[in-house]
């Protein structure tokens, strides 16, 4: 580590899974409410260490921060190498949170409940470390070591299919850092730079059709984690059978690796091949909104629908990168922040309403926002998540698929069309959730379900719903608080420019956005006009 | 016939008629919510009957009443308790006037048609003329305004004095039940219709002061009874039709969901859904909220310790009040059955026969599943759509 380099990023790092050692070390006899704290308490410090990342991070450069460095593996080539810039500090931050509620929500008749809430914790740690590492081999190692606790974790406090839905998660991202690890180690090999660090500069040197190897093999290993079409099955059966928290966890933040992966190694390491192939990536993405979002409409459990509905969702990142204008990047990055919140809130929803009813199913639930005998409080926050969903201005949904789209329309008009027809369906789907589970009539039969007297969570266990609300709100309103965060840092993943860890000259590549305004500048307009 | 009779879900209503067992269950929950609940709607029955009556004596013709429901003591106070509505909703009293007056049935609403009442309604027109100029040209204008005005007087005044008879009579059957005189559902019926019996014949009058001038807007003599002309037409509106756009369940007329003939209405409180559904509804959420106000303190705590507590307390008042208006509902039938029921004339006893049925075809749609006993959570789903 060098002399003057802070150690915050380590903490944020290694304060989650410090405190998963520590819970495993705990001695016998703690109860589940003193783990739970416990948990708490860590993730609080997490969350609170992020927070104050923001205070020691310069917001107008788009260069990695803090920089912390240690000698690890060197003949392995993995070096401990830990960096912060705009695009990853969201990020932590969103895990940070969604983290938090996750263990908050977590019910204290959890069955072996030091596992489970070490496993949230290493999950939590993994995730940051994938964010912070700016080795490539440090961030596959944390890449994989956050399926593990994922696998665990539904397949042992899964639903009735769990074995299956585990599996089936399993194998599919185990193809996913299978193939990540071949593009690390061909671009090691092929470049010659066996200490694995993220350098454009040498990727950029390799020839376009080598560039276009490695980035097919890591695009289709992060697609299969975002998850995009094709390759989505496992996902809506991953949160069919994982339990609430665990569906918090996956929607708001693991899948964001993938999308993370994608800007961060496809884009940054191999511009060329990215322009090249940018023109069938943009159609890829509107063939998964249109499928995420037609699939959604078919669904009748809620959870699969709003699995499929991230499916769609995700779709905006990649047309969004895609396109790799300044605004769409800073769109694909507000799009995965405002996905991870307003996804977090609906599973956290749809969990409250199975709770209490018993059932997920759109042909049993009715009248759900019934003031005196339904759950009209989670009936309202479910709204709130849908519209925000379905982008209408004032929510953090609206802010981000604004921006996507002016960001893409013009360099690739015919995807960033059919991915708004998309956002339409997203509306469609939506209000079909809204309109049989929430309008009508409270469904009590005697002999069906639910039942007629639905248990009341009190106003104590729904606080992290409305948490999670508030923050979709207050980012469809301030944007700029994020924004301004994370401009240069997008800005710069267009653009012919090194990483920290540069010591070469750029080559010149050919990015599709001539004639785009300036990110910053746009969301400063949008604002005015009460965007 | 025989089948069909046995497999009717109203055969054992009608025998339970026919042999004076009530219509309700008999149980202590019941004999506990029916007193209760009739006690607070007593209670409120006494605020709505003194406004009727002050609407129908005091804002006579009135064209701006603004402050009907104030009972002429206008203050500040009084006025800033009534916009927090920290006070009686009057509002529900209003809907059962007007589903009083649009179903017009019985007595009342034949005298209300008849020449000897159009009389009186150009008598009243010519006091008014002389100092009223708005009434005058309204009158002259539109010749069926002033007539309808007047009908809707007397119909309020109307409802106020059977308001007023059922208000001591709910009041007397709880302090009867504290004394220990009504221990059963059987109890409670026979007290009601006693009740009924007794106030069959008064008389239902109604005069107006008019510029010095005494108007009586129905007269002696048109010999209008408590029972068939004022109480059997209410429950025939209020209990049984009620008006399909006020409640909580909503209803797409274009689209034939509502019967063409006024008479096959069932949307009273009899069937009204105690699950109130986000709709428009003045009935029964607002008359549940003032009946809360008046709550016996036993049958509170009772409420506090089912469901959700209070924040569902008005469904569960209204489950109540439909068992305690069954209770009334059966109390009229025992009370206007046309022969004894230990009769032994087979005539005498199918005419009774004839006379229950009729009400309980009445019936078949309504929220009979009250008639049960069972705890707070069983509400069904309504047949009618």
């Amino acid at each position: 580590m060098t002399a003057s380099a802070p150690s915050i990023l380590s903490l944020v790092l290694l304060t989650p899974l410090l405190g998963a050692l520590g819970l495993t070390l705990l001695p016998g006899g703690v109860s589940p409410a003193w783990l739970r704290r416990l948990s708490l308490a860590a993730l609080t410090a997490q969350l609170l260490l992020t927070a104050a990342l923001l205070f020691r991070f310069d917001p107008t450069t788009g260069q990695m921060q803090l920089l912390e460095q240690m000698a690890w593996l060197g003949t392995l080539g993995l070096d401990y190498r830990l960096g912060v810039d705009g695009l990853s500090l969201p990020l932590l931050l969103i895990n940070g949170i969604l983290s938090l509620v996750a263990v908050a929500i977590s019910p204290l008749t959890t069955p072996r409940p030091r596992s489970y809430f070490a496993l949230l914790l290493l999950i939590s740690g993994a995730v940051n470390g994938a964010f912070l590492a700016q080795n490539l081999l440090l961030f596959f190692l944390f890449y994989e070591l956050e399926l593990i606790p994922l696998w665990l974790l539904i397949a042992i406090w899964g639903g009735p299919r769990r074995a299956y839905a585990a599996t089936k998660f399993l194998i599919f991202t185990a193809v996913s850092g299978a193939l990540i690890l071949v593009g690390f180690l061909g671009l090691a090999l092929a470049t010659g730079g066996l200490d694995f660090s993220i350098d454009p500069a040498l990727s950029q040197q390799l020839g376009l059709g080598t560039q276009l190897l490695l980035m097919g093999a890591l695009v289709v290993g992060f697609g299969i984690k975002i998850p995009l079409f094709p390759f989505h099955s496992w996902l809506p059966d991953a949160h069919t059978e994982a339990s609430t928290p665990i569906s918090v966890l996956l929607a708001g933040v693991l899948l964001k690796l993938g999308t993370y992966g994608l800007l961060r190694f496809c884009l940054s390491l191999f511009p060329q091949a990215w322009a090249l192939l940018a023109p069938g990536l943009a159609g890829w993405a509107a063939v998964s909104v249109l499928f995420g979002s037609l699939a959604a409409i078919a669904q009748t459990d809620m959870k699969r629908m709003v699995a499929y509905s991230s499916v769609g969702h995700m779709g905006y990142v990649l047309l969004a990168a895609a396109a790799a204008t300044p605004i769409s990047l800073l769109g694909s990055l507000l799009q995965m922040l405002a996905h991870g919140l307003i996804s977090g809130l609906m599973f956290l929803l749809v969990g409250v309403i199975y709770q209490a009813t018993g059932t997920r199913d759109l042909t049993v639930l009715r009248g759900l926002l019934n003031p005196q005998r339904g759950l009209p409080l989670t009936g309202g926050l479910m709204i709130l998540a849908v519209m925000a969903s379905a982008g209408i201005p004032g929510m953090a949904g609206f802010v981000a698929e604004l921006m996507v789209f002016r960001g893409s329309l013009l360099t690739f008009p015919l995807a960033t069309l059919l991915s708004m027809v998309g956002s339409g369906l997203t509306a469609v789907y939506f209000l079909l959730l809204v309109n049989r589970a929430f309008f009508g009539r409270l469904a009590t039969e005697p002999d069906g379900k639910p039942p007629a007297l639905l248990p009341l969570a009190g106003l104590a266990r729904q606080a992290p719903a409305v948490v999670l609300a508030a923050g979709v709100v207050l980012m469809g309103l301030w944007p700029q608080g994020l924004a301004n965060l994370a401009v240069a840092s997008t800005s710069a993943l267009g653009q012919p420019a090194g990483g920290p860890f540069t010591s070469g000259t750029l080559t010149n590549m050919v990015i599709p956005s001539a004639n785009q305004p300036v990110a910053s500048d746009f969301l400063l307009e949008a604002a005015a006009h009460g965007g | 016939m025989a089948a069909d009779a046995s497999s009717d879900p109203l055969s054992p209503l009608l025998q339970r008629l026919l042999s004076g067992v009530p219509l309700l269950a008999e149980s202590p929950t019941h004999v506990l919510e029916v007193v209760g609940v009739l006690e607070s709607y007593g209670e409120v029955l006494d605020a709505y009957s003194r406004n009727l009556i002050y609407q129908g004596e005091q804002q006579f013709l009135n064209p701006f009443p603004v402050f009907r429901f104030f009972n002429g003591e206008l203050n500040w106070g009084r006025l800033w308790r009534h916009l927090n509505h920290d006070r009686i909703n009057f509002e529900y009293a209003e809907y059962c006037q007007k589903a009083m007056l649009w179903h017009g049935t019985g007595g009342l609403d034949a005298f209300l048609e008849s020449e000897n009442f159009a009389d009186i309604c150009r008598q009243v027109g010519r006091l008014k003329q002389r100092h009223d100029p708005l009434l005058g040209l309204l009158g002259a204008l539109f010749p069926q305004f002033l007539p309808e005005l007047i009908r809707s007087a007397a119909t309020t005044h109307a409802l106020g004095q059977f308001w007023r008879v059922m208000s001591d009579l709910f009041l007397d059957l709880a302090r009867a039940h504290r004394q220990g005189q009504i221990t059963s559902i059987a109890s409670i019926v026979e007290f009601v219709k006693t009740g009924l019996v007794a106030a069959a014949g008064l008389p239902i009058r109604y005069a107006v002061q008019l510029h010095g001038a005494t108007v009586a807007i129905l007269p002696e003599d048109a010999q209008l009874t408590f029972l068939m002309d004022v109480a059997v037409p209410y429950v025939e509106a209020v209990f049984l039709r009620g008006m399909p756009f006020l409640g909580t369940l909503s209803f797409n007329a274009q689209a034939t969901q509502i019967p063409h003939d006024q008479g096959q209405f069932g949307y009273g409180a009899l069937f009204a859904d105690p699950l109130p559904t986000m709709g428009a509804g003045i009935p029964p959420s607002l008359l549940m909220q003032d009946m809360y106000r008046h709550l016996p303190p036993d049958l509170e705590a009772t409420y506090r310790t089912q469901g959700r507590g209070v924040v569902d307390i008005h469904v569960k008042i209204c489950m109540s009040f439909q068992k305690a208006m069954f209770c009334v509902t059966n109390g009229a039938i025992n009370g206007t059955m046309p022969h004894p029921l230990d009769d032994p004339d087979p005539r005498h006893q199918s005419a009774n026969r004839d006379h229950c049925m009729g009400w309980l075809e009445r019936l078949r749609q309504a929220q009979l599943t009250a008639l049960e006993a069972s705890g707070p959570e069983a509400i069904r789903t309504p047949g009618h759509h």
